[in-house]
């Protein structure tokens, strides 16, 4: 390229118009941005891609009103690598009209939406703004755009990452909705109707802040994962997008010797499962999503000799491990998201069964448990199962069970099966038997003897007896054991058929 | 600097397995609280010294209750 053809009118229009959109050719806006504190759209744009990956499309799009302009008409969108792997990436852009959604900006959307269905390519979102333009909401313009149907049409065929650096709210919000993970910056609100309409419906002027803060929303389970900052985000999408393609890092081997001695001897002492995750899978490659939400349970992304897995593990240090409500839908729904895409599931059982009680129907058990036992009970991606302690009644059914005919079914020495917890089971087979015995010390002593005896019938070698389990195996082999297993599953053909979409809760 | 650790669930004080004043490390059990028939230990999330005991053996405590604050 020489200096003359450079000059030559036609190509010099296009050079300029493509320099204007860039962030040093708008300083004002671009200051005006930092004050906020925040990052503009081309700024969070390269921080996310691989470097000189990047094709713009729709760059010289302009808002459709008269008089109004903004490069790319507020929406910057194109084809790029992340991490090596293709995606298709749209960030709204706070400094033209506060990242608004317009006539012009709907129609690239949609466009850039229909070109990942197309081409099976996972969308990263940067959802920064609150809705619509109200100037290109006149007459004559049409005013359903298709950016929503579309984009819901690719729950299931390609992973969707969301980011909300600020505020989502209106459409933005319906965007962040849908995505499979959504991760906010702390500080960032998220909502369907913003102040004004709040204002209206209810009289009270709420700052976006107050209607749908970001941990709320940690403890809601509408986000999935929580950042500190931008930098933090985009770690946390790459990381997330990372599980959907083949890994090339490398495979740092944990401590499995360190599995020996996760589940406590004491049988009423709880213990955190992370460490179970954190000792079987790969050092380094587990994403733990929707962490305070449904807390009875853990859902995390990892490795398993650099093979992505979906692990679903009880988690005993809430509720016993009892899987309620929260924990019922937030399980359920990493199961569709690893079923979409093929990922086999690990199931890490210690549960005493389902939460019981009045409070815990109220919230819809029956139909909440049952979404968890219709996912894994349909899901084509293949199942392992681990019993780490307790394995009771329809939660043990549940998570991992021989009926849902996992690849393999493995238990540590300190597993415990019973239809039912232990106690409760002795008071239902022997309790009138109990009550005959007139002396409370004589009564208890025959309670423990019970007990003992159920204990024993249930323990780890006498299920293996009864061909409950494939194998009772030594916990610091089990990584060895899954990894082995994981191979069986290599050649598996996918059905490519199916079409399921992931529900959004 | 001080940091303060909360109960991520609902139960009851059954032991305070250190006292105020008492230098910890990251990780040791400062509290077993009993929920659901289970033993849940609360671990230190640093090292440093026991400030304050905000519960007492016994007391019923609610989910986000301040129990511990640790000098780091």
């Amino acid at each position: 390229m020489t200096e003359k053809n450079d000059e030559r009118p036609d190509l010099k229009a296009v050079l300029e118009a493509r320099a204007a959109l860039q962030d040093d050719a708008r300083p004002e806006a671009v200051a005006k941005q930092k004050g906020r504190g925040r990052w503009t759209a081309r700024q969070a744009l390269a921080a996310i891609v691989d470097e000189g990956s990047f094709v713009e499309y729709g760059g010289l799009a302009r808002p459709v009103i008269d008089g109004m302009s903004g490069p790319a008409d507020g929406l910057v969108m194109g084809t790029a690598k992340v991490g090596g792997q293709a995606v298709d990436i749209v960030l709204y852009d706070y400094t033209v009209y506060g990242g608004s959604q317009s006539y012009i900006n709907h129609h690239k959307i949609t466009r850039m939406f229909a070109h990942a269905e197309e081409l099976r390519l996972p969308v990263i979102c940067w959802l920064d703004g609150g809705g619509a333009r109200p100037q290109d909401g006149s007459p004559g313009r049409r005013l359903t755009p298709e950016t929503f149907v579309v984009f819901a049409r690719l729950s299931g065929l390609v992973p969707t990452v969301g980011i909300v650096p600020s505020r989502a709210f209106a459409g933005h919000a319906n965007l962040a909705g849908m995505c499979d993970c959504l991760i906010g910056i702390k500080g960032s609100a998220i909502g369907l109707g913003g102040p004004p309409l709040v204002a209206a419906a209810m009289g009270k002027r709420l700052a976006p802040e107050e209607i749908g803060p970001i941990d709320m929303h940690a403890k809601s389970g509408v986000v999935d994962l929580v950042a500190e900052d931008e930098t933090d985000a985009i770690e946390l999408a790459k990381r997330y997008l990372s599980y959907f393609a083949p890994w090339r890092g490398e495979v740092i081997e944990p401590d499995t010797s360190v599995l020996r001695t996760v589940v406590p001897e004491n049988r009423r002492r709880a213990y955190d499962v992370r460490k179970a995750i954190e000792h079987i899978c790969d050092v380094g490659s587990v994403l733990e999503l929707r962490r305070d939400f449904g807390k009875a349970i853990m859902t995390t992304f990892a490795r398993i000799g650099g093979r992505t897995v979906g692990v679903i593990a009880n988690q005993p240090m809430h509720l016993a491990g009892s899987i309620d409500t929260p924990a019922s839908d937030k399980a359920a729904r990493f199961t569709q998201i690893c079923d979409a895409f093929d990922i086999p599931v690990l199931l890490l059982c210690d549960t005493p069964g389902l939460m019981v009680g009045p409070d815990a129907e109220k919230t819809g058990l029956v139909r909440h448990s049952a979404r968890l036992l219709v996912a894994l009970a349909n899901a084509r991606a293949p199942i392992m199962t681990v019993v780490l302690r307790k394995a009771y009644g329809l939660g043990f059914y549940i998570m991992g069970s021989q009926a849902l005919r996992p690849a393999v079914l493995l238990a540590w020495p300190t597993a415990e099966y019973g239809g039912m917890g232990l106690e409760g089971a002795v008071e239902i087979a022997h309790g009138r038997e109990l009550e005959q015995i007139a002396d409370a010390e004589e009564r208890d002593r025959r309670r423990q003897e019970l007990l003992g005896a159920m204990q024993h019938a249930g323990s780890a070698i006498e299920t293996a007896a009864r061909f409950v389990y494939d194998d009772v195996i030594d916990p610091a082999t089990t990584r060895d054991v899954l990894k082995l297993t994981l191979d069986t599953l290599a050649n598996r053909d996918g059905d490519t058929k199916r079409r399921r979409f992931i529900e959004p809760f | 600097m001080t940091v303060s650790i909360k109960s991520e669930i609902a139960g009851i004080v059954e032991t305070l397995e250190k006292s105020v004043g008492d230098t910890v490390s990251q990780g040791d059990e400062l509290i077993i609280l009993s929920s659901m028939k289970m033993e849940i230990p609360i671990l230190a999330t640093v090292s440093g010294r026991i400030k304050e005991y905000a519960v007492a053996e016994g007391d019923m405590v609610s989910e986000d209750q301040l129990l511990v604050v640790i000098e780091a």
